[in-house]
């Protein structure tokens, strides 16, 4: 047995680095949000205690602004990992009504899962590191700028 | 970007084949263990859903033989869970350290052993991926010494 430390920070690091990986070479998407999901449980909770405001804090305090109707922060959180899937594709229930089917925009969910712990991720580590610089190359390349914002300006509104 | 309507049974198979593949390319043990410990929370539904026997009662099982009772489903579940280094890279407590030292190499291969279990039991040893990481299993863990300390197990402790 080889007992090694590690930081919680590189945990999280290491698991959507895999899932960019995944991601930008065409693998396996359903693993991508699993990755993603997994990294963004952990630094969620690290930006928190860095004292920053955390991607689902952001989400819910737009929502509020809004004038939409908020939940508690778990339950913000709930909705989000749902609307991603990230809890269907690591968990079957016993008692749930279902055949074991889901129907989900799987490539959609993938970039949601990663666009949403990156954002965690940039607030505890910055862009330099590689991966990150590549998939925000991926971005710039492949998505449509009046939908998404591309170059990360913080005055940035969708136009369609 | 499209819905596409999926059973659980391929995602779980999805990700496991992805942490084979992550593993024995020798890269990130905590991708490997997140998505094994993904597929784990499918396949054991499924597993019990085909009136068959999955990892964690065989576990109890065991523990029943040597300790003298049964421990609870859901406890003894999170327990494997933990051991296994699944709950240490998918989530973080307020009050959680900074650090957490563990051997990710041999947790990650245990992960793996784990799902195998269950999807074996559900699939058999037929894909390609599973056959793949049997054979890698039997060189690296040795095989042969495990087999002949297996011989010795009595028939109630063994799988079912």
């Amino acid at each position: 047995m080889t007992l090694k430390t590690y930081r919680r920070l590189e945990l999280a690091e290491n698991q959507l680095e895999a899932a960019i990986g995944l991601f930008v070479s065409g693998g396996d998407k359903y693993s991508v949000i699993s990755l993603a999901g997994a990294a963004d449980v952990i630094l969620c909770r690290l930006v928190s205690n860095f004292g920053e405001e955390n991607f689902t804090e952001f989400s819910m305090r737009q929502e509020a602004e809004r004038g939409l109707p908020v939940g508690t922060i778990q339950s913000h959180g709930k909705d989000i990992n749902d609307t991603l899937f990230i809890n269907h594709l690591k968990h079957m229930d016993e008692d749930e009504d279902e055949d074991g089917y889901i129907e989900l925009d799987v490539e959609e969910c993938a970039l949601g899962s990663i666009l949403k712990a990156l954002a965690n991720y940039v607030i505890l580590a910055g862009r330099e590191k590689d991966f990150v610089k590549a998939f925000l190359a991926w971005v710039r390349l492949n998505l449509d700028p009046n939908k998404y914002n591309i170059h990360c300006d913080p005055n940035w509104k969708p136009t369609t | 970007m499209a819905k596409v309507r999926v059973h659980k049974s391929d995602i779980a198979k999805c990700q496991l084949e992805t942490a084979v593949r992550l593993f024995q390319n020798g890269k990130d043990r905590s991708s490997v263990i997140t998505l094994a410990g993904a597929a784990s929370g499918i396949l054991d539904r499924l597993v019990r859903n085909s009136g068959k026997e999955p990892f964690v009662d065989y576990a109890r099982r065991v523990h029943r033989e040597l300790v003298g009772h049964m421990p609870k489903r859901q406890s003894y579940s999170h327990h494997i869970d933990k051991k296994l280094g699944v709950i240490a890279n998918k989530h973080l407590s307020k009050d959680d350290p900074d650090t957490v030292e563990f051997d990710l190499e041999e947790m990650a291969f245990n992960a793996l052993a784990r799902a195998f279990s269950d999807y074996v039991q559900l699939n058999g040893d037929g894909d390609l991926f599973v056959k793949a990481f049997y054979s890698w299993a039997w060189v690296n863990a040795d095989g042969k010494a495990l087999m002949e300390k297996f011989k010795n197990v009595p028939e109630k402790m063994r799988p079912r």
